[in-house]
């Protein structure tokens, strides 16, 4: 007996890769999400009509989404309001059974919820929090140790790391009350990874936080990936989270995918232009600027020009020799600006209609 | 064992919230020692010094209002605290993160948060009975606390399932914070004897309601008066209807869609 099973071992052990570890961490096929939202006119009469009588349409938030994610990956979710980002994560959480399609998430089936699956993923929303609001960090951090049944050793080694990564010392012994946006979104985080979980969905974990506040946390969702390679799953309104953290971007947009692939080439497709920024001693001549690219701005001390990235190398070596432009660099144009096209553009299927 | 690690941490935090709002509390305390008071004063002018209204004397009246009062804080104490708050959580979504929990969701919820201070209440209910038995100038049986205390238990666990059920209705209804103050203006039946209600008053606040089985039955078990078979029915009802509850928890949840999509 012992010998065959050791046999068997052996056998399902090469090539020696673990036999559970799934070799994506989440997979979704497929993936459709229809809610039924009650309907209701403005003002008293519709409301009291709809006491009585109801009427509900589908809305479809997430349409026939596929995608994998690799562990360790961090990837964004760019879209606009309302385009089905969060539907998606709640349905990769287990939050939301999916309507139709299927989803893989370290190898589980999300919406069943099995304990296993759960100490493995953790949910960050920026706009709601998990902390006990009357009373210190520290407490929550307990009661998530007690929940997760974290072992003492483990807890106070993952705590202490936690702590000096997020500076949260002091300020995790105040009440929640107390606490500033930023410095509660770091406890937020804080209570969301004690357990170490392998797969983080991030909704907005900066919102309304001030610029280094947002790169605090930025730096400390990057260094949590790489010293647990984690897989990183994050929406956010600051493209500049996006673009600092995740090497790919999914684009969703009105519930389909819209783009799967890195940012970079994103932008590229988008906007082949890149953005040269002119200090000035003298003002330009415009007309003169017009033949080497497109005028975005234009002043006494200041121009800022577009020139398709086949240009550039020739209109830089040009704006450089004149002896007005004291100072020059160029940039990619505003992310925001980039998104902006992206979404103003047809989809494919708006295009094959007539 | 792990479940009751997590019941102790949760009653500590419970515990230190109380210490942090210690005037308050201690004010609620005070508050519920008047109220107390205040609420033998109907009792006082309807038994005292008059014969007895379908049996039931001055004395063993207190013991029904004794029961009601130690009923309300351990519905205060220990149930109501944290089941408002799921109400609350649903509306603004942030069950998620319980449910996102790899624990028992209901266990979570039901546990959330003690009002520690409401342990005032229970003293107040010993004083009662203390008073009534007094003036009944015997002590009750052993047995017979032990028989009050399960009845106690039995009462306590519909009114935990009731609660459920209503937050399991919050799942689909999301907003119904009134009901728990219908919930409470009802229970306030409760410190009458159910038996001074008659036609169908009676059948309501037995069946339908049971008000029966919270106050009076305990407070007949605690006067060696409550026949056996009685007692059975109401502990075996009261599992029954816990285990409903749950199987409606559980298709609540599974229904559950969070606020904001």
């Amino acid at each position: 007996m012992g010998r065959v099973s050791q046999i068997q071992v052996a056998g399902f052990c090469y090539p020696p890769v673990p036999l559970m570890a799934p070799a994506q961490s989440v997979v979704v096929k497929g993936l459709s999400k229809v809610y039924q939202v009650h309907e209701r006119g403005a003002g008293l009469t519709a409301s009291l009509r709809s006491l009585f009588h109801r009427r509900y349409r589908a809305v479809q938030a997430v349409q026939d989404l596929s995608f994998s994610i690799a562990p360790g990956e961090r990837v964004g979710f760019l879209g606009p309001n309302g385009a089905g980002k969060t539907t998606t994560l709640k349905v990769l959480s287990g939050l939301l059974h999916p309507t139709e399609g299927e989803v893989l998430v370290s190898g589980f089936v999300p919406q069943r919820r099995q304990v296993e699956f759960l100490k493995q993923i953790t949910l960050v929303m920026g706009q709601k929090q998990q902390l006990l609001w009357d009373l210190p960090p520290v407490e929550t951090f307990a009661l998530n140790r007690a929940i997760y049944d974290i072992e003492e050793r483990t807890f106070k080694q993952t705590l202490d790391e936690l702590t000096t990564l997020l500076d949260i010392g002091t300020i995790a012994q105040k009440p929640t009350r107390q606490l500033s946006l930023g410095e509660r979104m770091k406890c937020e985080l804080a209570a969301a990874l004690l357990h170490r979980p392998q797969v983080l969905f991030l909704d907005e974990p900066t919102i309304g936080l001030d610029v280094s506040m947002q790169l605090t946390v930025r730096e400390f969702i990057h260094s949590y990936n790489e010293r647990h390679g984690a897989t990183v799953i994050l929406t956010s309104h600051y493209m500049d989270d996006v673009a600092a953290l995740c090497p790919r971007v999914i684009v969703i947009d009105h519930g389909r995918l819209r783009y799967d692939g890195s940012l970079p080439d994103l932008v590229r497709s988008v906007n082949p232009h890149k953005q040269i920024a002119l200090r000035t001693s003298a003002p330009l001549d415009r007309a003169a600027l017009e033949r080497v690219g497109a005028v975005v701005a234009l002043d006494a001390a200041r121009a800022v020009l577009q020139v398709p990235r086949a240009a550039l190398h020739e209109a830089v070596a040009h704006l450089l020799g004149r002896p007005e432009v004291t100072d020059l660099t160029v940039e990619d144009p505003p992310l925001e600006e980039v998104m902006r096209a992206f979404f103003a553009r047809p989809t494919a299927e708006q295009e094959a209609a007539p | 064992m792990r479940y009751l690690r997590l019941l102790l941490t949760q009653i500590r935090i419970s515990l230190a919230l109380g210490m942090q709002y210690r005037w308050e509390f201690l004010l609620g305390g005070g508050l519920t020692v008047v109220w107390t008071l205040i609420s033998l004063v109907p009792l006082h002018i309807a038994f005292s010094g008059r014969p007895p209204i379908e049996g039931w004397t001055y004395e063993r009246a207190l013991v029904v209002v004794g029961w009601f009062t130690l009923l309300k804080g351990v519905l205060d104490g220990a149930v109501n605290p944290s089941l408002i708050r799921v109400v609350e959580q649903i509306r603004q979504g942030t069950l998620d993160f319980t449910l996102l929990k790899p624990a028992d969701a209901q266990f979570l919820v039901s546990t959330a948060k003690f009002e520690v201070w409401k342990v005032v209440d229970v003293t107040a209910a010993l004083a009662i009975f203390t008073y009534a038995f007094s003036r009944l100038g015997r002590a009750p049986a052993v047995v017979d606390v032990a028989v009050a205390l399960a009845m106690l238990g039995a009462a306590t666990l519909v009114l935990y399932s009731l609660w459920i059920l209503v937050i399991a209705a919050a799942f689909w209804v999301v907003r119904l914070d009134n009901l728990a103050y219908l919930f409470n203006s009802l229970f306030d039946f409760a410190r009458w004897p159910v038996t001074m209600f008659s036609g169908i008053w009676r059948v309501i606040f037995t069946v339908v309601i049971p008000l029966a089985l919270m106050t009076t039955y305990p407070a007949l078990a605690l006067l060696g008066a409550l026949p056996p078979r009685t007692g059975l029915l109401s502990v075996g009802g009261a599992l029954l209807f816990a285990v409903v509850a749950r199987v409606v928890w559980r298709r609540a949840i599974a229904h559950y869609t969070s606020a904001s999509s």
